[in-house]
């Protein structure tokens, strides 16, 4: 069976976090190791916001081979602006989206990370319908 | 553009890019520096492609060549350096091939090219270099202050860049990209560079700060200058040996070489020719702009040190090529040092030349493509930038008017200044993060913490893939078997054919006696269901019938007492039979009483004295009793034997199985007639066994306190059950007969007025060994008798004036068959007593004969209406014979004179016939009353003679139209018992004989008595009370 998948990555930062310590870490090393506790990288939040977008995206939405990487960078896009509106200051999003076609295949995805597991997360969320499996991993890592 | 943003670029550092800077860092070989110079180098010399580099490499000397003639070509070009900074090297060492070259050429062929042109192109190039040189010498000094790292890094960056920004924007691209593909190890480093050429272009075009332009040129510069300084004196020497080297290459490779590279080179000069011509203006401008600042600025401080300098310079290039034929050994160590291109080319060089002819062809072909593809690109890219560039050159003038007099020479300086600026700045941030990474990778621990199975979608399988495309949806399949519970079996061996026969009787179905030959299967499967009670009433008939029919056998045989028996018929009767009283143990015994059952018509219990002789020593001093069945008169059917005198005898209501007697010692005895023979005693008797049985159970010695002290006058059974006419209706077998069972009570009256009830009671099991706590039953015997009740009769009979006859005695009594609770006793001073068993209230309670006063007149026999009437006979000593209603003090009827004064002994109603009646006296004669014919007299009178009658009985059926009978036993003086069967004419009713005798009884009380008027009681015959008021007429 012949199959496609997009896949689409979108990286984004947010800014501002990594100015400050640079004008001050020549003084003395302030660094912060460790986010401040609201604005941890929380999974369950952010795989609600990548739910309510995937439900609002997919809810209609049937596979087309054309239309996929489209859809993919859009996904990947919305996401990630929205994961930035949630207020992570110091987070580096990578937002991963891959759609496939439902065909009865068996599919096994899986990430690896060499990351901080202390401050740096992970969430995915899967969104299925009749004829497509679209999964989106979202990876937060935290700037120091 | 604004500072965030391109902060923003460098931060988002490529992990390559990170991670080739730290190294560099780390480790600033000059070697490093070196070989990326000889690249560079390399890179540069090539107009685009790899293949034509390779070819290049196999063929340095066209290479030279080539740029000889594109030397020659244009004169004015090779007045100044056109290649810049960029082709500074290159130039050297060109230049010293050329001059081998030139050398080469001048001896050889100097007549195939332009030999002045060369010359003064010569001289031109080493007046300009000498120039130049100096200038770089003077930067040099300055700058050796600086970081040493940095110079040797940005080196070859610098050089690259600027000749390449200014001259093909373009095609440097591609070319870097072909590079990079093929040199993996060096990719790095020209991506750096590249970021840098970037940098340097956002500078150049960045007019509103030309401060920065400034600075970064400035930077840039002193980096470059060192370096190609160094540059220089290493070319010095390799250029030396390679010229050498060529030498020995020219001479092996000369004869072909030559033509193809002319040829290859012809074409590649017109590219090279854009190029060159494009940059060189603003390049060559650029490049004397800066010059003459830096010596403006210097100059003075190092005037000194640029004469020694160019002096060095001077010398190193001339004595390059007094080297070449001293310095051999240079080469090897060149090698050593790691200079891979130098030492390549000679190397490959050879190899090509080894090649077979057709291969090098081939080769050439495809280079030929290549290069005419390379030059199509090439116009275009030129092309295109010749349109930017002109753009350029248009924008600039406004913005950076003050700075630059002329357009092209201010571009050039500030961009120089703006990369230099950038790349410190690009540089400390570098250095900045790196130290801040080392720090904070101290603090922070990178691990694979595990791996995420993001998604696990396993393969669907075909049933479910077959379900979603075609099955319906929300529906499962399921699977079911219809009819699953039908199983099927099949025996294949046949069926056992069978076959009934019976052999024994009865005979079931049609079965009997071997059974049908020719009958189906399906008859001999209906198994005959027995039903066994119905069975055993059925033998138990055909016994008797059997027994009969081999009675009247044997009579019609002829026994001795037959013909006697004939004589013996009376009057009366149409026959009569005889009891074989003849049997030895009944020989010389009077019949004292005789008894009829009233349910099994025809048997009767006789009553016999003890003998008059002597007979058995064990039987004489008893009284025996024996109950025969009149139809089978040879015999008795049981013999039973009783220590006392029996003055009485009943049998039990419902079914004769019990026989009970009361003695004259007032004991009352029972006989279980169905008791085991076994039990009793057994005796032989002339080839005949008889069986004496004992009584099951007697009250003698026993329940001394509420047994009678007296002779017992009378013993009747009471049914607790309201008495039920059908009784009578029923046949003897009939079941419900069998149900009733023993719900009976026994009545036993004393001549002392006491009445004693007994229950009879049947235990569940024998006990053969006798019972501790039943006295008086017999070892084996299951019946017994409770007392129940005792009733005083003298208190009713003693205060009516009697006193002068003391206590009245009790000689009879009869329950009220209608009602089991009424009874009337008869007394021996002619009164009868009622009375009841619950001590109630009646009226009246004492029946008087119609004679007033009281008489010493026994009332022997009372004898109730068998058909449900209230009314009883009574049998009087005197001879009167009285006929009572219940209601009533006294008589209906009064006959006192029909026995002539004789005392009536016996009297009884008859049971076919509502209004017979038959009575004996004393005399031994018989009446026959018949009320309806006559009621003043008897219908018959038969006197019994010369055998004085001593006892007589009626037994009688009235149920079978033609079959009944009414029989006469009579017992006799001599021992005999006759019995007479009456003639028809007596036994047969009229039609509606019962209401007929009703009326006679409703008339007879006012013509016997004359009476004003009285009152009387009627029972109804539905069991309702009547009174009567009968009127006198």
């Amino acid at each position: 069976m012949a199959k496609s998948i997009g896949v689409s990555f979108s990286m984004g930062a947010s800014e501002g976090g990594l100015d400050a310590d640079k004008n001050t870490g020549e003084l003395e090393n302030t660094y912060i190791l460790r986010p401040i506790f609201q604005q941890r990288f929380r999974p369950s939040v952010v795989k609600g916001c990548i739910h309510a977008v995937l439900k609002e995206e997919l809810e209609n939405a049937e596979y087309s081979p054309e239309e996929m990487p489209q859809l993919t960078k859009r996904l990947s896009e919305t996401i990630k602006d929205k994961l930035k509106e949630l207020g992570y200051d110091r987070y580096k999003m990578v937002v991963q989206v891959v759609i496939g076609e439902q065909r009865g295949e068996g599919v096994f995805m899986a990430a690896r990370c060499f990351w901080d597991a202390d401050t740096d997360n992970y969430t995915h969320d899967i969104f299925m319908n009749d004829t497509l499996f679209c999964v989106v991993a979202a990876f937060g890592c935290f700037y120091y | 553009m604004e500072p965030g943003k391109k902060r923003t670029k460098d931060d988002t550092w490529k992990a390559d890019d990170l991670r080739r800077q730290l190294w560099a860092v780390q480790s600033g070989h000059p070697r490093e520096d070196k070989k990326l110079r000889e690249k560079k180098l390399h890179k540069e010399s090539e107009v685009a492609s790899l293949e034509y580099r390779e070819h290049r490499s196999k063929d340095p000397d066209r290479d030279v060549r080539r740029r000889e003639r594109v030397a020659e070509r244009d004169p004015q070009t090779s007045m100044e350096n056109p290649h810049g900074e960029r082709d500074h090297e290159k130039h050297r060492e060109r230049r010293k091939d050329v001059k081998y070259r030139e050398k080469d050429k001048l001896k050889e062929r100097h007549r195939e090219q332009d030999p002045e042109k060369s010359h003064s192109r010569g001289k031109d190039k080493e007046k300009e270099k000498e120039k130049d040189r100096k200038v770089r010498k003077e930067e040099l000094k300055q700058t050796t202050a600086y970081h040493n790292l940095l110079v040797r890094e940005g080196r070859g960056r610098q050089l690259l860049e600027r000749a390449e920004k200014k001259v093909r924007a373009a095609s440097k691209a591609r070319t870097e990209e072909k590079e990079r593909r093929d040199e993996d190890s060096e990719r790095g480093d020209e991506e750096r560079e590249r970021r840098y050429r970037e940098r340097k272009l956002q500078y150049g075009d960045n007019k509103e700060n030309p401060l920065s332009y400034w600075l970064y040129k400035e930077d840039e510069r002193k980096h470059r200058k060192p370096r190609e300084t160094d540059q220089e004196k290493r070319y010095q020497e390799k250029s030396s040996t390679r010229e050498k080297r060529e030498k020995h290459s020219k001479e092996k490779g000369n004869s072909f070489s030559d033509k193809e590279g002319e040829e290859r080179h012809r074409i590649k000069r017109h590219k090279e020719g854009f190029h060159l011509e494009e940059g060189r203006r603003s390049h060559r401008d650029k490049k004397e702009r800066s010059s003459k600042e830096e010596h403006k600025k210097r100059e003075q401080k190092e005037i000194e040190k640029e004469d020694t300098d160019l002096e060095t310079a001077g010398a190193d290039d001339y004595s390059a090529s007094f080297e070449d034929d001293f310095e051999d050994y240079e080469d090897d160590f060149e090698v050593c040092d790691g200079d891979d291109d130098s030492n390549n080319e000679p190397d490959s060089q050879g190899k090509t030349e080894e090649l077979p002819l057709a291969q090098k062809r081939e080769i050439q072909e495809i280079q030929k493509a290549i290069n005419a593809e390379n030059e199509r690109v090439g116009e275009l890219s030129s092309k295109m930038f010749q349109k930017q560039g002109r753009m350029e050159y248009e924008q600039e003038p406004q913005a950076d008017a003050n700075t630059s007099p002329s357009r092209t020479p201010v571009c050039g300086i500030f961009v120089d200044f703006a990369t230099a600026s950038h790349r410190q700045k690009s540089r400390s941030q570098a250095i900045k993060q790196k130290t801040r990474s080392t720090k904070l990778l101290r603090l922070i621990d990178l691990d694979f913490s595990f791996t995420f199975s993001v998604l696990d979608l396993p393969p669907v399988n075909e049933y479910d893939m077959y379900i979603r495309n075609f099955g319906k949806k929300n529906t499962k399949q399921a699977y079911v078997q219809y009819n699953e519970d039908s199983v099927d079996r099949d025996i294949q061996t046949e069926d056992i054919e069978t076959r009934e026969v019976w052999t024994q009787h009865p005979g079931e179905s049609a079965i009997v006696s071997g059974g049908n030959e020719e009958r189906d299967f399906s008859d001999a499967t209906v198994v005959p269901r027995i039903d066994t009670p119905r069975l055993s009433s059925f033998l138990r008939a055909a016994c008797q019938v059997i027994a009969v029919l081999l009675e009247e056998d044997r009579l019609a045989a002829g026994p001795s007492w037959n013909p006697h028996c004939q004589d013996s018929t009376l009057s009366i009767s149409d026959s009569s039979s005889q009891l074989n009283t003849s049997l030895p143990f009944l020989q010389n015994r009077k019949v004292s009483c005789l008894h009829a059952s009233r349910v099994q018509r025809h048997t009767v219990v006789s009553v016999h004295d003890l003998p008059e002789k002597r007979f058995s020593q064990s039987l004489d001093s008893r009284h025996l009793l024996c109950v025969w069945d009149i139809w089978q008169p040879s015999g008795p059917q049981k013999v039973l034997i009783c220590e006392s005198k029996v003055t009485c005898c009943c049998f039990s209501p419902f079914k004769a199985f019990l026989l009970f007697a009361g003695t004259v010692h007032g004991s009352v005895v029972v006989w279980d007639l169905r008791e085991d023979s076994r039990i009793h005693q057994y005796v032989r008797l002339s080839d005949c066994f008889w069986t004496f049985r004992t009584p099951t159970f007697s009250t003698d010695g026993i329940l001394t306190s509420v047994n009678h002290r007296s002779p017992l006058q009378a013993i009747e059974s009471v049914s607790t059950s309201v008495y039920k006419k059908q009784s009578f209706v029923l046949s003897p077998f009939s079941t419900e007969e069998e149900m009733a069972g023993l719900s009976f009570h026994i009545a036993s009256l004393d001549n002392g007025g006491v009445l004693n009830v007994w229950v009879v009671v049947e235990l569940p099991k024998a006990d053969i060994s006798g019972s501790m706590s039943d006295l008086g039953l017999l070892p084996g015997g299951r019946i017994k008798l409770v007392h129940s009740a005792v009733i005083r009769l003298d208190d009713s009979l003693s205060h009516k004036g009697t006193e002068f006859w003391g206590s009245p005695q009790t000689l009879s009594v009869k329950f009220l068959p209608s009602d089991p609770n009424h009874f009337v006793v008869g007394t021996d001073i002619g009164l009868i007593s009622h009375g009841t068993r619950q001590d109630w209230k009646v009226s009246p309670k004492l029946f008087k004969p119609q004679q007033h006063g009281i008489r010493p007149v026994k009332v022997n026999v009372i004898d109730f209406s068998p058909f449900g009437e209230p009314i009883f006979l009574a049998g009087c000593s005197d001879g009167s014979i009285r006929l009572h209603q219940l209601t009533c003090e006294r008589p209906l009827v009064q006959w006192d004179s029909s026995t002539n004064g004789r005392a009536v002994i016996s009297l009884q109603w008859s049971p076919t016939r509502p209004a017979l009646f038959l009575v004996q006296d004393e005399s031994s004669s018989i009446y026959i009353w018949d009320l309806l014919e006559n009621d003043l007299a008897p219908v018959a009178k038969q006197p019994i003679c010369p055998d004085r009658l001593v006892a007589m009985t009626v037994m009688g059926d009235p149920e079978k139209a033609s079959g009944s009978f009414v029989a006469l036993v009579l017992a006799k003086a001599s021992g005999t018992v006759d019995v007479q069967y009456l003639k028809r004419q007596w036994i047969t009713p009229e039609a509606d004989e019962h209401k007929k005798l009703l009326l006679f009884l409703q008339e007879s009380p006012w013509r016997e008595w004359g009476a004003a008027g009285m009152k009387s009681n009627f029972w109804g015959r539905d069991g309702s009370y009547i009174t009567r008021h009968f009127q006198k007429p």
